[in-house]
């Protein structure tokens, strides 16, 4: 089933799977701050009031820990709540229920809790330190929750689709900056695409660029750029971070010899270190060089713009960092 | 009329006559409340004895309370207890052996060993097991209403917790959640008057803490929580409120902790006082003499009963020492559900 829209936006590719998986399964229901009568503070369900009424679309005081919590033991009992989290910024209020509650209850009682957790995440949009953090891997270190990270409209419908159906608690984090920047070419089909699936977007020669969310975008339009220069990069959208399809890196890996991990969250224990690991583990003898990381600083996100620009990995950095890779 | 917190019996009708009640109930209530002080007796020797893996958490003076509230559901209510409510477990028809190897971390426990000691429940009674951070099952308890509610099914939630837990966060906002949103939830407050060794008077200024429910506009009720009836009869009249769907309440039993927070723990820091007077007012005691008093039971029944419920706590722990360990070779699986 496609959607109706010509050229969705990443948003629309968000909230055209939410209302697919809406009509197709009576027990799912929205739950968050703003998402009915508002329609979300970015829009993802507007109009999902009207359609689908009070019952379905439940707006909720300013309540983290408390919503979270109801998801869960909805989710316990057999509904599959979809929670919103305004901004990825807040989640941490509900830290507790997701790591006690959510990420280990299957694991310790063998009782399913699918709840999916949207949140927008990310930089660039200037909305500074407490608005703008990429928070993967606060969670990626902890066992029993999936965590789904699209970087194009098409993977953001089909990923989100999986998410809802999917048994185990799942963190979707949308990239707010892309909501509105990036169209897919035509309509966007709804059918689910597995999780744990890594993709080659940008076959290549000389390095793999390992990324994820709007590290794809811009990673795929710095490696058109190289290409002029004659330096071929593979270019490996992860998709989801956990489960991780490692398969899909390391033949990446094993061809390139090289590798170079981009994201925008801060460099330091952030999700590149695990690819990193992962890939002398698995590729040591393939490897001509040092894996190199492109991430932010380890600072907080700045307002200002030059600020922020000084800590998030811009395109010259990246092709720089490649370049040097792929030539050394 | 707003709602407002009251100390005494909930409602303006006398509380039914002894004898006007379901005697058969009656004599259920007081076979489960002796059977948690039994079992819970007996895990205090494991303790001691060195049959356990970690601290045991007791019940002891919290039966009235436990099988107090469980007693008013059906069994496809739902029920979030905490380490307090062996009661209210085995009132739902936990075995008493299970518990004990939930205790031991035996392959039998409900977790097969993944979690122990208190963490145990068993979605089959619609028990939830809850995490160590109580009352994270406030918010997990708004959920199970909220599903019953959902598809118009006449189920409610209760939901127990301490007095140390109406501080946190989670608290506050499950009742927040449950009273907008109108959720069939009871949620019952056991005051111990103790959080761990904080005395009550560090945890709250309230006069009491279900006068935390006028602010949520809910009804909220202090009752003696080491009298099974006034348990009952309050808890009854808020799960008939969340049935008819007139959302949440709030039930307070005072009652003391009457053992340490748990096992290791002396409780050296609570005042004398309160021990010699709630030593006095033990609630099985308690119970007992009302149903020998209106000849509800009698002496033989209360000696059946005693020795009865001593022979299943000592089988449980026969059975359960002899249990097998988990096998760690799976450890693995179920990290994500399939």
């Amino acid at each position: 089933m496609p959607t109706k829209n010509e050229n969705p936006t990443y948003l629309d590719a968000v909230s055209a799977a939410l209302d697919a998986e809406m009509e197709r399964d009576p027990d799912v229901f929205l739950i968050g701050e703003d998402v009915g009568q508002f329609g979300g503070a970015f829009k993802v369900t507007k109009g999902f009031l009207d359609k689908f009424g009070p019952r379905r679309v439940v707006d909720t005081p300013i309540a983290e820990t408390g919503f979270t919590g109801l998801a869960a033991g909805a989710a316990l009992v057999g509904l599959r709540p979809v929670v919103e989290f305004q901004f990825a910024d807040f989640i941490s209020c509900a830290f507790d229920p997701i790591i006690n509650v959510l990420a280990r209850h299957h694991w310790r009682t063998g009782d399913a809790m699918p709840v999916t957790m949207r949140a927008p995440f990310g930089a660039r949009l200037r909305a500074g330190p407490t608005h703008s953090q990429s928070v993967e891997s606060y969670f990626a270190h902890v066992p029993g929750l999936k965590i789904v990270m699209p970087g194009t409209p098409e993977d953001a419908a089909g990923l989100l689709i999986s998410a809802i159906r999917d048994n185990s608690p799942t963190l979707y984090l949308e990239n707010k900056y892309l909501y509105r920047r990036l169209r897919a070419a035509g309509p966007l089909s709804l059918d689910p695409i597995p999780l744990g699936q890594a993709k080659v977007v940008r076959e290549g020669r000389d390095v793999t660029l390992v990324t994820y969310s709007a590290g794809v975008s811009q990673g795929v339009e710095v490696a058109e750029e190289l290409d002029k220069d004659g330096i071929s990069v593979e270019v490996v959208d992860l998709r989801t971070l956990v489960p991780l399809d490692v398969e899909t890196i390391v033949n990446s890996v094993r061809k390139t010899s090289r590798a170079v991990v981009l994201h925008e969250a801060a460099k330091r224990l952030g999700y590149g270190a695990e690819i990193a690991a992962t890939i002398q583990e698995e590729c040591f003898w393939h490897l001509d060089q040092p894996v190199v990381r492109i991430a932010a600083k380890n600072t907080p996100t700045p307002t200002s713009p030059p600020l922020e620009d000084a800590v998030i990995p811009q395109p010259a950095e990246i092709a720089e960092t490649l370049r040097k890779v792929a030539r050394a | 009329m707003a709602p407002r917190s009251r100390r005494k019996a909930p409602t303006n009708n006398v509380a039914p006559k002894i004898t006007d009640r379901d005697p058969q109930l009656l004599r259920r209530i007081y076979e489960v409340m002796v059977l948690t002080r039994a079992v819970e007796d007996r895990m205090v020797a494991m303790y001691r004895g060195g049959d356990l893996l970690g601290s045991f958490y007791s019940g002891h003076w919290h039966e009235a309370i436990s099988v107090g509230s469980a007693s008013t559901l059906r069994p496809d209510d739902y029920l979030a207890p905490i380490h307090r409510d062996l009661g209210a477990h085995l009132w739902r028809g936990m075995e008493p052996w299970q518990v004990m190897a939930s205790f031991m971390g035996k392959a039998t426990s409900p977790t097969g060993g993944r979690d122990g000691t208190l963490h145990y429940g068993r979605l089959d009674l619609n028990i939830y097991n809850l995490p160590s951070h109580i009352p994270a099952n406030f918010p997990v308890a708004t959920g199970m209403a909220f599903a019953a509610k959902y598809r118009d099914e006449d189920r409610v939630c209760l939901a127990f917790c301490g007095d140390g837990s109406t501080s946190r966060a989670d608290f506050h906002e499950a009742l927040t959640l449950a009273s907008v949103l109108k959720l069939p939830n009871i949620f019952v407050i056991e005051n111990n008057q103790y959080a761990y060794s904080t005395p009550l008077r560090m945890t709250s200024n309230s006069e009491t803490l279900s006068a935390k429910a006028v602010a949520y506009g809910i009804p909220g009720v202090t009752v003696d929580g080491t009298d099974a009836l006034a348990v009952h009869d309050a808890v009854a009249e808020a799960v008939a409120r969340a049935r008819a769907g007139d959302g949440p309440s709030i039930v307070e039993g005072i009652t003391m902790r009457m053992h340490g927070h748990a096992e290791h723990d002396p409780a050296d820091y609570v005042l004398k006082e309160l021990y010699e007077e709630y030593a006095k007012k033990d609630p099985v005691e308690l119970y007992e003499n009302v149903l020998l008093k209106a000849g509800v039971i009698d002496d033989d029944t209360v000696k059946q009963v005693r020795e009865e419920t001593r022979q299943v706590a000592i089988a449980a722990r026969r059975k359960s020492l002899a249990d097998p360990m988990p096998d760690p070779s799976n450890i693995e699986d179920g990290v994500y559900a399939d």
